[in-house]
């Protein structure tokens, strides 16, 4: 999720074009509604209604057990990935190489 | 030796002493009223030396020496209406008497060998003693007039003279009651011994006498210089520093601020006596300054020939002057006038320097607040800039991701797929985000461009309704409800880009910080000359406490949550740059919770 809609377009476009399954959302809260058992979140951390922080905790909150990968254009990308127990993390700008690995690293496989 | 006889010794050993010590102090600082004391305890002084004399070795009275010690003896009253002439005036009329006084006892005394008849002794008793009355009352009113050790002094002295007088009165008085002869001698003795240590504290007070008397006078100035380092600026602490100088010393008093960088001190001189700047020069306050000496000038007109007019004028008689130093640092001077000759200079002076030294502690405080605060701004202005900077980089970030993802999207598929027909959402995506960038570098060098005042451009006849009507019908604001109100076209001369930059920038604004389904309105006018613009939305609003920066470079409220709203915090501080250029004001009224009002007032003629 990233509340930069060409942003959201783009990894969508990445991520299907290797042949994953995309679910985006705007803001939190949005994802919140939408997110239930994926392989992995790409969680943006500066959102309007609900940010990366409030989002990691209520889904925590609520026992869902997906990894976490923020991005984030912040200088702390990494901080921030451990404040919220985040699995990995991607500073923007990313190359598309680092977001396929990301993704497949730390995505959980399907069993 | 009986009781009364040891009270006389006494009394006669405290004169002598008075009169070395003022004889010392004479020597030390020769000015009118030192030998005027020295005079009259000298008078004093020789009647009892020789008396003991003449006792001690039973020698004969020679004549000669009696008759002078007389006479002496005979002009102590005189001198001590001298006396009280040095620190106070004494009307011409009363100065004749005491000569007409003086006079007529030297000759009673002198023509009847000593022993004149009753009634004339008794008419010189009445004359000793309603002169010594009366400059009783003379140095009471002294006192009254000054402060401190000399207000204190002046008291002793007051109460010697008074006592001196009583004793002469007495004494005089006695061989009239001859019944109660041995009481009254009794009764001499102990007022004599009291004016003897009234006046020892009056004109040679000790060193712990002066000080507790300097004490709550400094105590209370000090109790005011407490809070003046807070004042807001330098001249308010000079200016309450100079009252409570003044208060406490009975005097008039300035204080010059060196200023290093032009070698001067700096006043801001409540009586008109210095000029608001001097340098090296011979003004008296200089010589001070540079000597880094205290300075007691009893005539300053003398001192300093040039002013000696302006002195007369403004009635100046003396002067007193401190450094105001802290450790090595010249911080400037004080200066104290007075309108007579102080009594005591010495103890005056060390008052001067007392407080010129609690005036360096309080501007010396002073000026390292001011140094903190200068390290603080500095500071808070580094932080600002490295805030503005990590912003910047955050906003230029958010397109680059899309930029930098989207071409190696496009790479990867042109050389797996070559066939493949071109991706058009894509590249439209790269340049849309492109522009984006584009558009925040234009910001950044706005705001630089701001900065060296050349962001405002030629201008022309805009229509600000047109314009506003164009921003508001925007396709990124379809969303939105935006309501223009103006009754007909409002046209002044302005920079057409900049203005619609301002335009843009408020309703921008209303829109990111209000909830969607509010309004968000626009009204145009134009009164008198002006152009009136408002954009109101009901938005989250901004704290009373950001509303006095919220135009200023970097700067955004407390209730913005930077990782909800990304911006550098530079949209306000140029739309300020351009409105003010064009000879405009932009403020805001606002309200958390409830929303904000922008406003905007431009000339017509757009001339700034």
């Amino acid at each position: 999720m990233d509340d930069d809609p060409s942003i959201v377009a783009v990894i969508t476009d990445i991520l299907r074009a290797e042949g994953h399954e995309v679910v985006s959302a705007e803001n939190g809260q949005e994802a919140l509604a939408k997110v239930n058992g994926e392989a992995l979140v790409l969680l943006d951390m500066r959102m309007p209604v609900l940010d990366g922080w409030g989002f990691a905790k209520s889904f925590r909150a609520s026992g869902r057990r997906s990894p976490i990968v923020v991005m984030t254009a912040a200088e702390n990308a990494r901080r921030w990935a451990e404040e919220i127990g985040a699995d990995g993390y991607l500073a923007k700008p990313f190359e598309i190489d680092a977001l396929i690995a990301a993704v497949e690293r730390h995505a959980t496989r399907p069993h | 030796m009986t009781a009364l006889e040891l009270v006389s010794h006494l009394t006669e050993l405290i004169y002598v002493l008075i009169f070395l010590l003022v004889v010392w102090g004479a020597l030390r600082r020769r000015t009118r009223t030192s030998v005027d004391i020295a005079l009259f305890f000298g008078a004093i002084a020789i009647f009892i030396v020789e008396s003991q004399i003449v006792t001690l070795f039973g020698l004969q009275q020679v004549e000669l020496v009696n008759d002078v010690v007389t006479i002496l003896v005979i002009a102590m009253p005189y001198l001590l209406l001298r006396l009280v002439d040095d620190f106070s005036t004494v009307p011409s009329i009363a100065s004749r008497l005491g000569e007409v006084g003086l006079v007529f006892s030297a000759i009673a005394f002198l023509a009847s060998e000593g022993t004149p008849p009753a009634p004339i002794a008794q008419v010189v008793v009445l004359y000793f003693a309603a002169l010594a009355t009366y400059c009783a009352v003379k140095f009471i009113r002294a006192a009254r007039r000054s402060s401190g050790v000399t207000r204190r002094r002046l008291e002793a002295i007051a109460g010697g003279t008074l006592l001196l007088g009583l004793t002469i009165l007495v004494a005089g008085l006695a061989p009239l009651i001859p019944p109660a002869a041995g009481a009254l001698e009794g009764a001499v003795q102990l007022l004599a011994l009291g004016s003897a240590i009234a006046y020892i504290v009056g004109f040679a007070p000790p060193g712990i006498l002066r000080r507790a008397w300097q004490e709550p006078e400094l105590r209370a100035f000090l109790r005011r210089a407490a809070s003046l380092p807070r004042l807001p600026d330098t001249p308010s602490i000079v200016r309450a520093l100079q009252d409570g100088a003044g208060s406490t010393l009975g005097a008039r008093a300035t204080i010059g601020l060196y200023d290093r960088e032009t070698n001067k001190l700096r006043f801001q001189d409540p009586h008109g006596v210095l000029p608001n700047e001097i340098g090296p020069s011979d003004y008296l306050i200089w010589r001070a300054f540079e000597r880094q000496q205290a300075e007691y000038y009893p005539d300053a007109a003398r001192a300093n020939p040039t002013l000696a007019s302006l002195y007369r004028a403004l009635g100046v008689r003396s002067l007193l002057i401190a450094p105001i130093s802290a450790a090595d640092e010249r911080l400037g001077a004080l200066e104290a006038y007075t309108d007579h000759q102080p009594v005591f200079s010495e103890d005056d002076l060390d008052l001067v320097r007392l407080l010129a030294d609690q005036a360096a502690v309080i501007l010396e405080s002073r000026n390292l607040m001011d140094d903190a605060a200068r390290v603080q701004a500095h500071e808070e202005a580094a932080r600002l800039k490295e805030d503005f900077i990590s912003a910047a980089a955050h906003d230029l970030k958010t397109p680059l991701t899309t930029l930098v993802a989207q071409a190696q999207f496009l790479e990867r598929r042109a050389v797996n797929e070559p066939s493949a027909p071109a991706d058009l959402t894509g590249i439209r995506r790269i340049v849309f985000e492109a522009r984006r960038l584009s558009a925040l570098v234009v910001e950044l060098l706005d705001a630089s461009r701001l900065e060296q005042g050349k962001l405002v451009g030629e201008r022309e006849p805009v229509d600000l309704v047109e314009l506003a009507r164009d921003v508001a019908r925007r396709e990124s604001y379809r969303d939105r409800r935006i309501t223009l109100s103006a009754d007909r076209p409002v046209v002044g001369m302005y920079d057409r880009r900049r203005i619609a930059q301002v335009v843009e920038n408020l309703v921008e604004n209303a829109v990111k910080y209000s909830p969607e389904e509010s309004e968000i309105r626009v009204a145009i006018t134009d009164q008198s000359g002006q152009a009136l613009l408002d954009v109101t939305d009901q938005g989250i609003g901004i704290p009373a406490a950001d509303l006095p920066q919220i135009f200023e470079r970097f700067h955004r409220a407390a209730n913005v949550d930077d990782r909800r709203f990304a911006g550098m915090g530079l949209g306000l501080f140029i739309c300020k740059g351009i409105v003010e250029q064009h000879g405009g004001r932009i403020w805001v009224e606002s309200r958390v919770g409830t929303g904000s009002t922008f406003h905007v007032v431009l000339p017509l003629g757009g001339a700034a």
